[in-house]
């Protein structure tokens, strides 16, 4: 019994000094925290937890913390990134806009979907605040609706009339099959790209497959759309969908019915590694980083690699994200405090060299948001699965 | 007295309530005095006084969904809890109200060549439209459900909430958006004002709330309400009794439909843009979780219920929130279930003890081994600093997915062993939860919101398998 | 007649992927009349099981030992698995709930579900990983048929679902264990009266039914299918789909319920619309409901006053 007390005792003691030590080195630590100079926080928004868009949202908040990381270096400035799962959902995408607009973030980067940044435009235009997108290319977000919207990739009337000026006239097709997938974004190029292909006289075979409700599809829908839709006189599938997985799971099952065309997929399916059929080309908003000389993107390659493989979505978020931290470090330099307002103004007079940043542009934006001469790059896929560059223009 | 049909244990447990000593007990009792109007009252001026107290916009719009997820899980509750019949295209109504509102009261019929501009309805006009079209739809599926009976019931209801992703996606792109979704609607306008806060939208909820319990109080104590709950125990005995079996169904289902469609309508205006995936089978799960969590049949535990998800989702949505809660929790467990006290004492102890101890040890072998930051900001991140393994570098990844490995088979341990060597096996387990959100759960903190969310679904059921606030019934077998 | 032959191969070897799913949540269904909603989350984790058994064997390119073996192993490993996974939730997550109301084991589910997704998340990440198969199963071993290539992974699939169900009848209806089994589904108070271990049983049950989601994912996978966190939640609302329609608790029920909804999603989007295919596949089911209310297979149950 003694012996127990005893114990208890010192236990006691032993619990009542280690909360002394945490506190006095807690206390420590938070003086040396206050001398930095330039804090703020910024907010992710991405569907990296919950939805359809997992893979794609959980690459753009690495690529995000990356960014984070490496300009917290490399321009001596201490932000802190808060995260938030959207879902590729805008009433929750609506929630957590809220959330960040009631914290002290100055800056955000996302949301992913088009369809998000029309729910969340009115609130952030209401808070001030800027808001810069790597994947949102719906056309018209930037028509006036949404003034502190902002985003560093092309629009789809950019993407949809280059790729389909390329293919009219380097494919040469007489009839083509164009597959949407339900997505907002799938239908907006569809759209975009169908009457440039009628008006070059090209019989357009339109279908589309549910890929709503999970971005997987365990269904036989893609094996029937190959057996059924496929004909011999359509010499190419466009596939303008958000998941690459799926245009290799539609190419491998033309393959295995014996049937022949070339594949042509938009952004989403850009994915080396996952998208391999030989002979398909994939547009990309950025250029290939894996391959790249530049000491820039050779640190990002290495600083993803413990995350694993990565597909389009990354580059253009660690740039949205650079634009943020860029601006609020423009703030701080310039004497004034990074408030939303502030880091507002500097976003919009944003510009890094296309030689800091892995797009390989100069980051400069239009009065509406739009970045100045956005590109897209198109890769042909080689037989071993890589994928090489060739010239995007017709 | 025990009301009939409630058998003898529960009887029993009924007297223990009745029975119980101390303060507990004369709260029990005090609150079983107070009538049902007066803790509607009671839960009104909470509501509103909560809403001026100076919250933030964040705080108002989680107060926002409380409301809507309540209202939703209680208009469920009609269908579900007192009729017993399992609708899985209750989201559909949701969706129904929240386009109606789009169209009638907004410009979303600006695109038909009647109505250049579109028809601005003032929402006093707009809601009875609604709420008609969702009723007379909610009695055309419940016909059809007529000749089903439960999970058969539940597949033909699931198409409902499918067919009308379908319809909007793909019926009349223009008018209704596609997948693009109608966005820049009016605000709920009448008389001439319009609400523009996120705090009136709540109000209003609030107060569509409060008239909905009431109405719905009455409702339970009818002689409709009654016999639904005659129906849902045993369809067979209500026929026998001359209860209308057909038409409560229907109108079960009718009312549900209802309710749904009046809380899409707040939900449209709040949101001022409706889009397909907002009606998602997601949000129907929401709901459902919303319902059981707080108690199956009863109007209290459904508010109680959408209350709770809402709240919790939204603080595990936060990162320092979720650590707050996180370690809050695992603190409660300790103290609340390890008796007696001088054991709790111990294992706190223990549990300090071994954390110095072993980052100790690591650290005098190997400083990079602990000199990873925890992932927790704030004073939680500095005190777990000085007590967590967290290695440097891209490491503490992996040294972190190990960890949750090894958590979750010390957890399935945990609930194997029993009596000193589970208080034994606590020690460690803590300590490795510890390591293993500061180094990988936090840095992925959305991510393991949802494994905390789904974490309190499964502990709360077995906690309480009848809901928060649900009454312990015996099955009719 | 070529898309007539290749549509119905389709349609077979999707609908025998969905049967054995069905069949875990129809068994199930049967002894605790419990809905499993986690039950496609097992699926999704077999379907891993495959994938990271084949990057230990060296990889799909360059494998190190030979194809039919490394089928057999990924079958057991996902088997025993997914099966003892399936064991340990029904130990810990839903025995507590056995007594409770029917809908409360529903949000337990769903906290597994949760669980499950947002785990596999934690640890593998969100890439979507592929198998390859083509790369160690070529194409063109296989079968033509009137100018349509059937090939092995798909003869595979079809005769593995078969023996399993065959396998599956014997051991309910002809064995001590099914006896047993069909004594818990008919009364599950009167068979532990009667000696019958119910836990027993119940975890067994459990073993097996996710034991063959965990095989259909392996299999489903081999069939190009792309591997996430989330693949378990539209394979598991088809094979709940197909489990009532077959008739819930009833194992040819659960068989023929898969191949007619892999059957009925094939043809119509081959041959109606594939924009529309979930509202047809819908719509055809209900009919057949509105027809037989009881599903397919389903006995209509006795009404006990």
């Amino acid at each position: 019994m003694k012996v127990r007390r005893l114990f208890l005792g010192a236990l006691g003691v032993m619990a009542l000094a280690s909360v002394t030590v945490f506190g006095a080195s807690s206390s420590a630590h938070s003086a040396t925290a206050a001398k930095a100079a330039c804090k703020a926080s910024i907010a992710v928004e991405a569907p990296f937890a919950t939805g359809p868009a997992i893979q794609q949202g959980l690459e753009q908040l690495h690529f995000a913390q990356l960014a984070v990381a490496n300009d917290n270096k490399s321009l001596g400035i201490k932000v802190t990134l808060g995260q938030n799962d959207t879902g590729l959902n805008p009433a929750l995408a609506t929630t957590r806009s809220q959330a960040i607009i009631a914290s002290p973030a100055v800056a955000v980067v996302g949301p992913a979907g088009s369809q998000e940044v029309e729910a969340v435009g009115p609130l952030f235009k209401a808070a001030g605040m800027a808001f810069i997108s790597g994947s949102a290319t719906n056309s018209t977000l930037t028509s006036g609706a949404n003034p502190t919207f902002f985003r560093v990739v092309a629009p789809d009337s950019v993407q949809g009339p280059q790729d389909a000026n390329y293919i009219i006239k380097k494919l040469k097709p007489k009839a083509i099959l164009i597959i949407d997938d339900e997505e907002a974004y799938s239908t907006g190029l569809v759209s975009v790209m169908t009457p440039i292909f009628t008006a070059a006289g090209i019989t357009v075979n339109h279908q589309s497959y549910n890929g709503n409700d999970t971005g997987a599809t365990l269904s036989s829908d893609l094996s029937s759309l190959v057996t059924s839709q496929l004909n011999p006189s359509e010499t190419v599938v466009v596939l303008p969908w958000q998941s690459a997985p799926n245009a290799e799971l539609f190419g491998q099952t033309m393959q295995q019915q014996g049937k022949t065309a070339t594949l042509f997929g938009t952004d989403g399916t850009n994915v080396p590694g996952q998208f391999t059929i030989p002979g398909a080309f994939s547009s990309n908003f950025g250029p290939d980083i894996s391959t790249s000389k530049s000491a820039l993107d050779k640190a990002l390659v290495k600083g993803v690699k413990k995350y694993g493989p990565y597909g389009p979505f990354g580059v253009p978020a660690y740039v949205a994200t650079d634009v943020a931290m860029h601006a609020i470090a423009s703030v701080c330099k310039a004497g004034k405090k990074p408030t939303r307002a502030n880091v507002l103004a500097a976003v919009r007079k944003t510009n890094i060299p296309a030689g800091k940043n892995p797009l390989g542009l100069p980051i400069v934006f239009k009065a509406n948001g739009e970045m100045k001469n956005a590109v897209f790059y198109l890769f042909k896929i080689q037989p071993n699965g890589k994928y090489l560059q060739v010239p995007s223009k017709a | 007295m025990a009301p009939v049909g409630v058998d003898e244990w529960v009887a029993r447990s009924g007297d223990k309530r009745e029975q119980a000593t101390g303060l507990r007990g004369i709260l029990v009792r005090i609150s079983e005095r107070v009538g049902w109007w007066p803790r509607l009252a009671l839960l009104a001026i909470g509501g509103f006084v909560f809403a001026q107290l100076g919250i933030n916009v964040n705080e108002q719009t989680v107060a926002f969904n409380s409301v809507i997820y309540a209202i939703l899980a209680v208009g469920l509750n009609i269908t579900v809890g007192w009729a017993g019949l399992l609708d899985l295209g209750y989201v559909a109504f949701f969706g129904v109200g929240a386009y109606g509102y789009a169209l009638f009261s907004s410009h979303a019929f600006g695109t038909l060549a009647l109505s250049t501009g579109g028809i601005h309805l003032p929402v006093i006009a707009t809601i009875p439209i609604v709420l008609v079209a969702a009723g007379i739809l909610g009695v055309l599926i419940g016909l059809v459900a007529l000749r089903l009976e439960g999970d058969y019931l539940a597949i033909v209801t699931l198409f409902v909430g499918t067919a009308f992703v379908e319809a909007v996606n793909n019926i009349a792109p223009t008018t209704l958006g596609g997948n693009n979704g109608l966005f820049g609607l009016d605000p709920f306008h009448a008389f001439g004002g319009r609400i523009s806060s996120v705090r009136g939208y709540y109000y209003l909820g609030l107060i569509m709330l409060i008239v909905l319990m009431a109405a719905l109080r009455l409702l339970e104590h009818s002689r409709t309400g009654r016999a639904w709950r005659a129906l849902r125990d045993d369809p067979l005995a209500a026929e026998v009794m001359t209860v209308p079996v057909n038409a409560l169904k229907v109108m079960a289902f009718s009312f549900g439909a209802i309710v749904a469609a009046l809380a899409g309508t707040l939900f449209a205006g709040e949101q001022d843009s409706v889009f397909p995936p907002d009606f998602q089978s997601i949000i129907l799960i929401t709901i459902y979780a919303c319902l059981v969590l707080g108690g199956v049949g009863g109007i209290a535990g459904a508010v109680l219920g959408g209350v709770t998800v809402t709240v919790a989702e939204a603080l595990l949505s936060s990162p320092t929130d979720s650590s707050y809660l996180f370690y809050g929790l695992i603190l409660l467990a300790v103290i609340a279930r390890v008796r007696p006290w001088r054991h709790m004492i111990m294992v706190v102890g223990a549990i300090v003890g071994l954390g110095l101890a072993a980052r100790a040890i690591v650290g005098a072998i190997s400083h990079s081994a602990v000199s990873g930051s925890a992932g927790t900001v704030g004073w939680i991140g500095r005190v777990m600093h000085h007590y967590v393994i967290v290695p440097s570098g891209p490491a503490s990844l992996t040294y972190g997915k190990i960890m949750y490995a090894i958590l979750i088979c010390a957890l399935i341990l945990i609930v194997q062993l029993k009596g000193v060597w589970r208080l034994v096996a606590v020690v460690p387990t803590v300590y490795v939860a510890a390591c293993c959100w500061e180094s990988l759960l936090i840095v992925e903190s959305g991510t393991t919101a949802v494994v905390m969310l789904g974490a309190i679904l499964v502990v709360m059921m077995a906690a309480r398998p009848h809901g928060l606030l649900g009454q312990r019934k015996v099955e009719v077998v | 007649m070529q898309i007539f032959i290749q549509t119905l191969v389709t349609g077979i070897v999707t609908g025998c992927l969905y049967a054995l799913i069905a069949l875990g949540y129809s068994m199930v269904y049967g002894i605790l009349k419990l809905l499993n909603f986690a039950h496609g989350d097992l699926y999704m984790i077999g379907a891993f099981v495959g994938y990271f058994v084949i990057q230990w064997f060296g990889g799909a390119t360059a494998l190190i030992i030979p194809v039919p073996l490394l089928i057999i192993i990924m079958f057991l490993l996902a088997g025993v698995g997914v099966g003892g996974l399936g064991m340990a939730i029904e130990r810990f997550a839903y025995r507590p709930l056995r007594d409770a109301p029917r809908i409360a084991p529903l949000i337990t589910a769903l906290g597994i579900s949760f669980i499950l997704e947002d785990s596999v998340l934690l640890l593998f990440g969100g890439f979507v990983r592929q198998y390859n198969a083509p790369a160690f199963i070529p194409f063109s071993t296989g079968i033509t048929v009137d100018g349509v290539n059937i090939d092995v992974v798909q003869i595979m699939i079809v005769t593995v679902s078969v023996l399993m169900m065959l396998g599956l009848f014997v051991l309910v209806n002809r064995t001590l264990f099914g006896k047993s089994m069909r004594a818990v589904a008919s009364d599950r108070e009167a068979a532990e009266m009667l000696g019958i271990d119910v836990n027993r049983v119940v975890a067994l049950t459990f073993f097996i039914g996710s034991a063959l989601a965990g095989i259909a994912g392996v299999m489903s996978g081999l069939n190009f299918e792309p591997i996430s966190s989330i693949i378990g939640f539209l394979a598991g609302l088809k094979a709940f789909t197909a489990a009532v329609v077959g008739g819930i608790g009833s194992i040819p029920g659960a068989m023929i319920g898969g191949l007619l909804i892999g059957l009925c999603e094939s043809f119509s989007s081959s041959y109606i619309s594939s924009q529309y295919s979930d509202l047809i596949v819908f719509g055809i089911l209900i009919a057949t409901m509105l027809v037989r209310p009881q599903g397919v297979f389903g006995q209509p149950p006795l009404q006990k006053v």
